[in-house]
């Protein structure tokens, strides 16, 4: 149970940071991101990777869906509905498969490292660890 | 009475129960792995940036740009430049000599930085002299990576025509180098709305942000290659280069009021002075 609430806390900061990112690209606001070789948050959300598929939708927008599934799912657990586990499973595997291939575009494809997007990344890494079922659980469900 | 068999209890077969903690682990594990294979394959595709001239060969290259013949720029012309400059309007900008000021806002690991500077420093040489120039290229991790350039970061420019003031807000790793005061930063939000770099403004009279040519022009030279180029006028690198450069000594001209007159009163400088209005 009390893992859950660590779900529904990395929900409920990750939607914080998509949100923030997501008012960044649509306003003048600048970045609170410090600027390096390595940290760069501007020129990852400025290049193409920063919006969906060449769309202006920036990708911190889907950010935003995620996470509030996440935490949804994560606050349903909390209230006894076991029956999600599944679903959790599933929709955070999907984020942690995407975060990989933002890892790759970060690292390889782009050569700097967003700190927020880093942060959001780290969520769905403590979602995804919190929906992993324990070895009482996968028994149970065999 | 006979004793009774000891009752043997049902033997249970053991299960064996993996730790809770190992599977977070190896997920976690496996993840630092993925990672440090991104960062191996990022570091084996990365071209390596070339080393910086020296400084007598920097001063030989800077030597053979900026003493070329009017007739070669002249017969250049605009070349294969585009002309992003746009008139503005606004209190004439004046440097920290009272002369009219070319203000220049840029970073080294920007690629359209790099292949502005070498128009602009052929076009400013025109008016006065550069010293200080050092080599430098620009990002390896950006687009058009390692693209042959100089920085402005640490040189001084003397004119008894304009005054040039520059700024390079990081190096080619983007480290912080020098920040715009607010003033100049005011000038770039005004007339620079896409924030993209270089800006460059000319006395507040024109202004232009970008660069005139593609970089993908001096893609994979050294300088030395680029400076050789720009002898023959035939070359993309000449029309690009001596092209953007005749554009800028243009603006350049209007703001000094076509003085020095060697410079101003060639016929394709006047020519090109009467497109930008």
């Amino acid at each position: 149970m009390r893992w859950q609430l660590l779900a529904l806390a990395a929900g409920l900061a990750g939607l914080g940071i998509s949100i923030y990112l997501t008012v960044v690209h649509y306003s003048t606001v600048p970045l609170a991101c410090p600027a390096n070789a390595v940290i760069n948050c501007e020129q990852v959300l400025s290049s193409p990777y920063g919006v969906i598929g060449g769309t202006a939708i920036p990708t911190s927008a889907a950010g935003i869906a995620w996470f509030a599934v996440s935490a949804l799912v994560a606050a349903a657990r909390l209230a006894g509905r076991e029956s999600l586990a599944r679903l959790q499973l599933v929709w955070s595997a999907i984020g942690l498969a995407t975060v990989l291939l933002l890892v790759y575009l970060e690292i390889v494809q782009l050569g700097a490292v967003c700190l927020w997007c880093t942060a959001a990344h780290l969520l769905v890494l403590v979602i995804f660890l919190v929906a992993l079922p324990g070895p009482q659980e996968a028994r149970v469900r065999q | 009475m006979s004793a009774r068999p000891p009752r043997t209890r049902p033997m249970r077969k053991p299960v064996s129960r993996t730790p809770a903690w190992v599977a977070p682990v190896a997920v976690v594990a496996a993840i630092a792995l993925l990672v440090v294979a991104f960062l191996v394959i990022r570091w084996y595709t990365t071209p390596v940036a070339p080393h910086p001239l020296p400084l007598d060969a920097t001063e030989q290259v800077v030597s053979s740009i900026t003493g070329l013949p009017a007739t070669e720029l002249d017969a250049v012309g605009t070349g294969s430049a585009n002309n992003l400059i746009k008139r503005v309007s606004g209190a004439s900008l004046t440097g920290p000599n009272g002369h009219p000021e070319v203000f220049y806002l840029g970073a080294e690991y920007c690629p359209y930085c790099a292949a502005e500077r070498w128009p602009m420093i052929i076009a400013l040489s025109r008016f006065g002299t550069f010293s200080g120039l050092k080599t430098t290229s620009s990002s390896s991790s950006d687009v058009y990576p390692n693209t042959p350039t100089f920085t402005f970061h640490g040189a001084t420019y003397t004119s008894q025509y304009v005054d040039f003031v520059s700024v390079e807000t990081t190096d080619r790793d983007r480290n912080p180098l020098e920040s715009p005061t607010s003033a100049q930063q005011a000038l770039a939000n005004q007339y620079d709305t896409s924030g993209s770099i270089p800006f460059v403004d000319v006395g507040n009279r024109y202004a232009f942000s970008g660069a005139m040519y593609l970089p993908d022009v001096l893609s994979g030279m050294s300088w030395q290659a680029v400076a050789d180029s720009l002898a023959q006028p035939s070359s993309p690198q000449a029309k690009a280069i001596l092209g953007s450069a005749n554009l800028i000594t243009a603006a350049v001209c209007k703001l000094t009021a076509d003085q020095p007159a060697t410079v101003c009163s060639s016929s394709t400088i006047q020519s090109i002075e009467k497109t930008l209005g």
